[in-house]
């Protein structure tokens, strides 16, 4: 049987203002809440809550069988809040089927992993709690910042109670020959490890309406007959799971509804259930699923879901986004000793992984991914208002 | 005794020191009774007539062609920024003079001026160098044709006893003035394309500047820094040159409270990011400061094109939070950030006069300025340092940092020393050169 896992990440980062070095020091606030409350509604409107109601409606009408999971990070709960309060009711809406598993993940968005692992634990304790607190249900399952990963990540989320299952990305430098579809261990055996398939993730996610991609458009039957193809070399009756992995903005925001993505969306889980042998499962649920003896993986280097190269250089490659985040985590240290829980809420929404990103100088003059997602005109322009803010929060302390 | 003068920067049309070395000086000459006419690269082909004091403010316009231009005269302006727009006084003037437009002017300008027998192989020499080198398509170059190709009207219609222009690009102005009117021209240098450019430059300025000095009666210099620039790059004729340096005129009764920014000490950069300013030797002295004490915090205000390359490696060199640059400050920001700070920084690589630090210290920052400065010729009260000497600009703001009381005292010092430089001073010298350069060109044409 081939069960497909789908896991969506939803994230909405606290944008910083355009910082002058004349703002340091005056208590201003550092964040562009304007931007942050438009980005927010606009998403809301075009993807959350569109999409929401869909897959509510689906699981409704599939009763039990179109099963989902999300990843929801603590600043997009807090803005939800804040500028869409109906988000979060939908989202709730979802948890209250019983179909819906929410993982846990660092409740900033934060690359503590690799550089505080203190300040990682508390994060995913906050984030935790905030999911029980939210939606009722304690996460069984975790994921990293951007798939990030590593052998070492696993180890301490080992040591959180709890969590059985970490997902990460299907780097083919550590699969090799190996096949994403089945349910591996971490390297030393001890947690439950799903590999995201990304080449059907990515023909959903990013290439669903690019009219120079050979297979546009993607309708649903040629999907699920390629999923029925994933499974012909599969003789015995081992469980697979073909782990769609992606972003929810996905939906309405980075493919718009005049894409077909909705209606995409809205015939695939009937497609997929008309066949005996593909299903639905969610990321906890695959550990009792997997009937045969799961392979360890080693991840020795870290890697993530990002670009071409699936390794940190998203965020941490440049010297500008060296000093900053290196600086920001010196920073912490001290506002942590200081004990002011304000101040250490405002150093924690800088711990966010996005400030990083939009000082990528890796494919800027291409006008790629990267500048989509930023706000700001330049990495160069990100990165000194990034500064500033440290600055500023170093004048706090 | 009235002046037409050329300049290329006046309040507000400024971009750099020119224009406020400008503003200063014609205020001070206004003040002594001296008459100007001033010519800027404005839109609309009008000049100042300015005779008060108080009309460096009001910015009085009038038009060549008044006839058509009568909704200037009738038009009601909120204010003078408004009325100065309507002339087009912009930060980046336009331009739509063609190439050929400049050859035929030139022609023009040669058969209409230099046929008759008395000019010389060597005037004509000089002409040449002028003509032939004012070529090129660049946007500043094309503007500099066409203000040239203004001044003949200005040159003729106007009255006028002197002369005086400011900068390469109205030297082709002055010197078509000069062959007009045959009224003496007195080039002024507020800086040389070597400044500049911090290395060689376009050889086209240079030969542009080397024709307006030689064809002018007397040369003002602004410090014996670029005096002996002038006499040692441009083989400019010793007797013929003045220094007259700069000075500064600091509003009354304004007084510079300190509003910190950081708590720890803030050290200053502010100009252009440019080669000339070495904005890289600031750098190179903060991460050596920053090693010894880091709770020092180093501004970098103002743009310019190496911005981003500095900031580039001010991460490299892993400055934290302690390096950080404004961007594009205005006039109120830069009062802000000058009150926020405890020592101002010059290293620039060659400076002709440079004014900024002297309005630092009018804000009592204690200022470390380049040797290869003008500026270091008139203050006492600052620590004058070898541009490349960053060992010992480091080792000095470290000194200071350890010994606020002494960083304090130089302040207040400087303060006192800068609040006693008047333009008034450096405009009584240049009206004595005027009227030097008037009597000789009376004797010599009675």
């Amino acid at each position: 049987m081939l069960n497909v896992v789908f896991y969506f990440q939803v994230h909405q980062p606290y944008r910083l203002r355009h910082l002058n070095v004349l703002d340091i020091g005056t208590g201003t606030n550092l964040f562009d809440d304007r931007l942050n409350a438009e980005v927010m509604r606009k998403v809301s409107n075009k993807c959350y809550l569109p999409t929401n109601q869909l897959l509510l409606d689906l699981i409704k009408e599939n009763e039990g069988r179109f099963r989902i999971a999300y990843s929801i990070t603590g600043t997009a709960i807090e803005q939800f809040k804040l500028y869409s309060p109906e988000t979060l009711d939908s989202f709730k809406a979802l948890a209250e089927t019983g179909c819906v598993e929410f993982l846990g993940e660092t409740y900033y968005h934060s690359l503590a992993a690799l550089y505080d692992t203190n300040e990682f634990l508390d994060q995913v304790m906050m984030h935790r709690q905030l999911i029980i607190d939210e939606f009722g249900q304690q996460p069984r399952t975790f994921r990293n910042t951007e798939l990030i990963y590593q052998d070492r990540i696993s180890d301490l989320v080992y040591e959180i109670e709890g969590f059985t299952t970490i997902i990460t990305e299907g780097v083919d430098r550590i699969l090799q020959w190996r096949s994403p579809l089945f349910a591996y261990k971490n390297y030393s055996k001890d947690i439950n490890l799903l590999l995201k398939y990304y080449k059907l993730s990515d023909d959903i996610a990013f290439r669903f309406s690019n009219r120079d991609w050979p297979e546009y458009p993607l309708t649903v039957d040629k999907f699920v007959n390629w999923i029925d193809h994933l499974t012909l070399g599969e003789k015995g009756d081992r469980n697979l799971f073909l782990n769609l992995f992606m972003d929810y903005e996905t939906f309405g925001e980075h493919q718009w509804a005049e894409s077909g993505i909705f209606d995409f969306m809205r015939h695939f889980p009937s497609e997929v259930l008309k066949r005996p042998h593909l299903g639905f499962v969610t990321p906890a649920e695959t550990q009792a699923l997997a009937n045969y003896q799961q392979e360890s993986l080693s991840f020795p280097d870290a890697v993530s879901w990002a670009d071409e190269q699936r390794d940190l250089s998203a965020w941490v490659e440049n010297d500008m986004q060296k000093n900053a985040i290196e600086t920001f985590y010196e920073l912490l240290e001290r506002v942590k000793t200081k004990g002011d829980p304000q101040l250490l809420k405002t150093a924690r929404m800088l711990s966010t992984s996005d400030h990083f990103y939009y000082m990528c100088t890796k494919y800027f003059q291409d006008g790629d991914v990267h500048k989509y997602f930023s706000p700001y005109d330049s990495p160069d322009q990100a990165y000194i208002y990034y500064v500033n803010a440290l600055a500023d929060l170093e004048e706090r302390i | 005794m009235k002046i037409l003068m050329f300049t290329w920067e006046f309040p507000p049309l400024i971009s750099g020191g020119l224009g406020m070395a400008c503003y200063g000086m014609v205020k001070a000459l206004l003040a002594l009774g001296i008459k100007i006419d001033l010519v800027l690269p404005t839109r609309e082909m009008v000049y100042f007539p300015l005779r008060e004091e108080e009309d460096v403010d009001k910015m009085p316009a009038v038009f060549m062609d008044p006839v058509h231009h009568s909704e200037f005269l009738t038009k009601s302006f909120q204010d003078i920024t408004e009325r100065l727009e309507y002339i087009g006084i912009t930060p980046t003037p336009e331009t739509y003079f063609q190439l050929s437009d400049m050859r035929h002017f030139i022609s023009k300008v040669k058969s209409e001026y230099l046929i008759n027998e008395h000019v010389s192989q060597e005037e004509h020499d000089i002409w040449d160098d002028m003509t032939t080198h004012l070529i090129g398509e660049e946007d500043l170059i094309k503007k500099v044709q066409e203000y040239t190709q203004r001044a003949e009207r200005f040159a003729r219609e106007l009255d006028y006893n002197l002369i005086h222009v400011h900068d390469w690009l109205t030297y082709p102005s002055g010197m078509l003035a000069r062959k007009i009117s045959g009224k003496p021209l007195i080039s002024h240098i507020h800086a040389t394309e070597f400044d500049r450019a911090g290395g060689p430059g376009d050889e086209r300025i240079h030969k542009i500047e080397h024709a307006g000095m030689t064809y002018s009666d007397r040369v003002i210099a602004v410090s014996q820094y670029t005096a002996q620039m002038i006499m040692s790059r441009y083989r400019i004729d010793t007797g013929k040159i003045r220094i007259v340096h700069n000075a500064f005129s600091i509003e009354e009764n304004q007084v510079h409270t300190k509003k910190r920014i950081f708590k720890g000490p803030t050290v200053l950069f502010l100009g252009r990011i440019t080669l000339q300013k070495g904005p890289d030797y600031y750098l190179d002295v903060a991460e050596r400061v920053l090693k010894v004490h880091p709770e020092a915090r180093f501004i970098m205000a103002g743009t310019g094109d190496m911005a981003r390359k500095l900031l580039r490696r001010s991460a490299q060199l892993k400055l934290k939070n302690r390096f950080l640059f404004t961007g594009f400050l205005n006039r109120k920001q830069v009062e802000s950030i000058l009150r926020a700070a405890d020592i101002y920084v010059l290293p620039s690589v060659s400076e002709p006069f440079g004014i900024s630090p002297l309005e630092a210290m009018a804000f009592g920052i204690t200022s470390i300025i380049s040797k290869q400065s003008g500026v270091a010729e008139v203050v006492n009260h600052a620590f004058k340092i070898d541009y490349w000497d960053v060992d010992l600009m480091a080792d000095t703001i470290n000194h200071l940092i350890e010994n606020p009381q002494i960083c304090k005292k130089m302040g207040i010092d400087g303060m006192k020393e800068v609040n006693r430089i008047h333009w008034n001073e450096a405009a009584e010298k240049i009206r004595m050169i005027y009227s030097q350069v008037l009597s000789e060109f009376l004797k010599s044409n009675p």
